[in-house]
């Protein structure tokens, strides 16, 4: 459904994509993960053929974005980061504005249908400036699915709504993914590893990580880490541990130890053992799950200090 | 021959038989948008108010003075405010049109519409331009006024409402340029009315001019097509060409100006 080859993004000497590549399958729900800055909007805006690459090829259901420029906008539902609205329209008249440059057959309905779906029915008549942000947020959602668009293109669309309003929006997002291509940013984690199919870290212009979100954990996690406990104990524990084949490291934390081991499913009955020998109890052994969080960081830590702003919206 | 036209104007039919089936119409689309905007802006009232206001005045004076002093009626005066007022008001009508899409961010959403570019800056600008001629319209009372109390020259009047119409054409192609190069309303606003105030005053300037230059600031002077022309009853092709030609350049230049948005 969307192929991305090399794709390069200047802005003046300044390179905010250097040379990435993806392909996003039909019916995918694919998520951007990165810093402010990274590169995911610039990547979105190309998509949607809002502005051209540098270098790099770039087709959206077999359009290229600068030959059919016109073709891919018309596959394309977009909702840009900070969502496009008039606040002088009434929702009904912003969704028809729309609609009409879309050119939607039975706009009436479609917009009906749409503001039914999005749960804003009831607000068709409301001035937009009168619409609370996760309002504003809804209609720009519906906004994008005015014409039934086979791929969906979502810049962070839960910034800055309260925790409830970010899960509907989630819900929202996973609902479309049934019959929608949705590719969707965002530098909350969680949020990604709730609702794509497929994850994309993206930093500095460049794909550092790619997978499904367990898929990525999995891979980082090798070698893991263990949280043991143990009760009642007259001796070095660390000390113990330590002597436990292929533990790398041991680090006392607040009611227990964190081991690093080279593997962290066989070094366990070695640990439980080597506890219970000495004569203690065994309270607890578990293996510390790695959130996308730390994987992220641990991607991404490098040079966070050099992170360029990402362009501000105009 | 004909057969086969018909034929293929029938499938044509066909495929066009669902109502508005797969035609986006940006340009209709956008112009309406405009056009009602204007509708729900105290902005545009206060442009309508300030226009039917100053040229009422100016129409009662001068029919008052006339009646005095016995001289023939003239129904080209009100125009001729007009089109002076035209330096401020077609800033002010233009002013927020690119401006404003720029700043909110809507502007990114029009143009990843499938809709031109130059349909985006045509449709708004013939919003605008249709606003002012509903303006006018309004101010067709004047010449009625006129010939139910005398016999004016219908001709001139003719010929200079045509005139002041494509010289409010021009006037607001030149208020959306400068709406289109910041994101300030006010910027754009002012920026419009010192490019109509250079352009009112060219010919005056130029006397004093190189002389190599003066022929050329006689030319661009936007009024002197009007005073010197359509005011007084004549329909020079010249003169229509030079609005014509200042509202195809502005708004290719206005189209130019939103495409390098995407480049930045």
């Amino acid at each position: 459904m969307i192929e991305v080859q090399d794709l390069t993004k200047y802005y003046g000497n300044f390179a905010a994509l250097k040379g990435i590549s993806f392909t996003v399958e039909k019916g995918e729900v694919v998520g951007f993960l990165g810093p402010n800055g990274a590169g995911k909007t610039t990547t979105m805006r190309i998509l949607t053929a809002y502005m051209p690459p540098s270098a790099g090829k770039v087709t959206v259901a077999g359009y290229d974005v600068v030959d059919g420029s016109m073709e891919v906008r018309r596959v394309i539902g977009y909702m840009p980061e900070t969502v496009p609205l008039y606040p002088d329209m009434s929702v009904f008249g912003y969704l028809d504005f729309v609609a009409e440059l879309r050119g939607v057959p039975d706009r009436w309905d479609r917009i009906e249908d749409v503001l039914d779906r999005v749960g804003m029915l009831e607000r068709a008549d409301s001035l937009i400036r009168n619409l609370s942000k996760g309002m504003r947020q809804r209609v720009g959602l519906a906004q994008a699915i005015i014409h039934d668009p086979e791929v969906l293109i979502l810049d962070e669309p839960t910034i800055g709504l309260d925790p409830r309003q970010v899960l509907e929006v989630r819900q929202l997002v996973r609902e479309l993914g049934r019959d929608h291509t949705i590719i969707f940013s965002t530098h909350i984690l969680s949020e990604a590893e709730q609702v794509c199919d497929r994850v994309l870290i993206i930093d500095h212009g460049q794909i550092v990580a790619e997978g499904t979100p367990q898929n990525l954990r999995d891979r980082l996690q090798k070698g893991g880490r263990l949280f043991v406990r143990v009760g009642r104990a007259d001796g070095d524990v660390e000390a113990l541990l330590r002597k436990v084949p292929t533990v790398r490291e041991v680090t006392s934390a607040e009611t227990g130890f964190i081991i690093s081991a080279d593997d962290n499913v066989g070094v366990r009955p070695a640990i439980a053992r080597a506890v219970v020998e000495a004569g203690w109890d065994l309270l607890e052994l578990r293996p510390l799950a790695m959130t996308l969080e730390d994987i992220f960081l641990e991607l991404t830590a490098s040079d966070e200090d050099t992170a360029e702003p990402e362009p501000e919206e105009e | 021959m004909t057969d086969e036209t018909l034929v293929s104007e029938k499938t044509e039919e066909v495929t066009e038989a669902p109502p508005r089936q797969g035609r986006p119409n940006g340009l209709w689309a956008i112009f309406k948008k405009e056009l009602g905007h204007y509708f729900t802006s105290p902005i545009a009232y206060f442009v309508a108010f300030a226009t039917l206001l100053l040229t009422g005045l100016i129409f009662s004076n001068d029919l008052r003075s006339r009646v005095l002093y016995q001289a023939p009626p003239d129904g080209t005066v009100v125009l001729q405010t007009l089109v002076f007022l035209m330096i401020f008001l077609a800033p002010l009508l233009t002013m927020r049109l690119l401006a404003e899409e720029t700043r909110e961010g809507t502007l990114e959403l029009l143009l990843t519409m499938p809709v031109r570019d130059g349909d985006i800056v045509l449709g708004k600008f013939l919003g605008a331009w249709a606003y002012f001629t509903i303006i006018m319209v309004v101010m067709l009372v004047y010449p009625f006024i006129l010939a139910s109390v005398s016999s004016p020259d219908q001709g001139v009047i003719i010929t200079a409402y045509i005139g002041a119409w494509l010289f409010s054409g021009a006037a607001l192609a030149i208020g959306l340029l400068f709406s289109a190069v910041t994101e300030n309303q006010i910027v754009a606003g002012f920026l419009g009315v010192a490019a109509m105030v250079v352009l009112w005053l060219a010919e005056i300037l130029a006397p004093m001019a190189p002389p190599e230059l003066r022929p050329f600031l006689r030319e661009i002077s936007i009024e002197g097509h009007f005073s010197s022309s359509f005011a007084r009853g004549v329909i020079d092709l010249t003169d229509v060409a030079y609005y014509v030609f200042m509202m195809a350049g502005a708004l290719f230049i206005t189209t130019r100006i939103v495409e390098s948005r995407r480049w930045r």
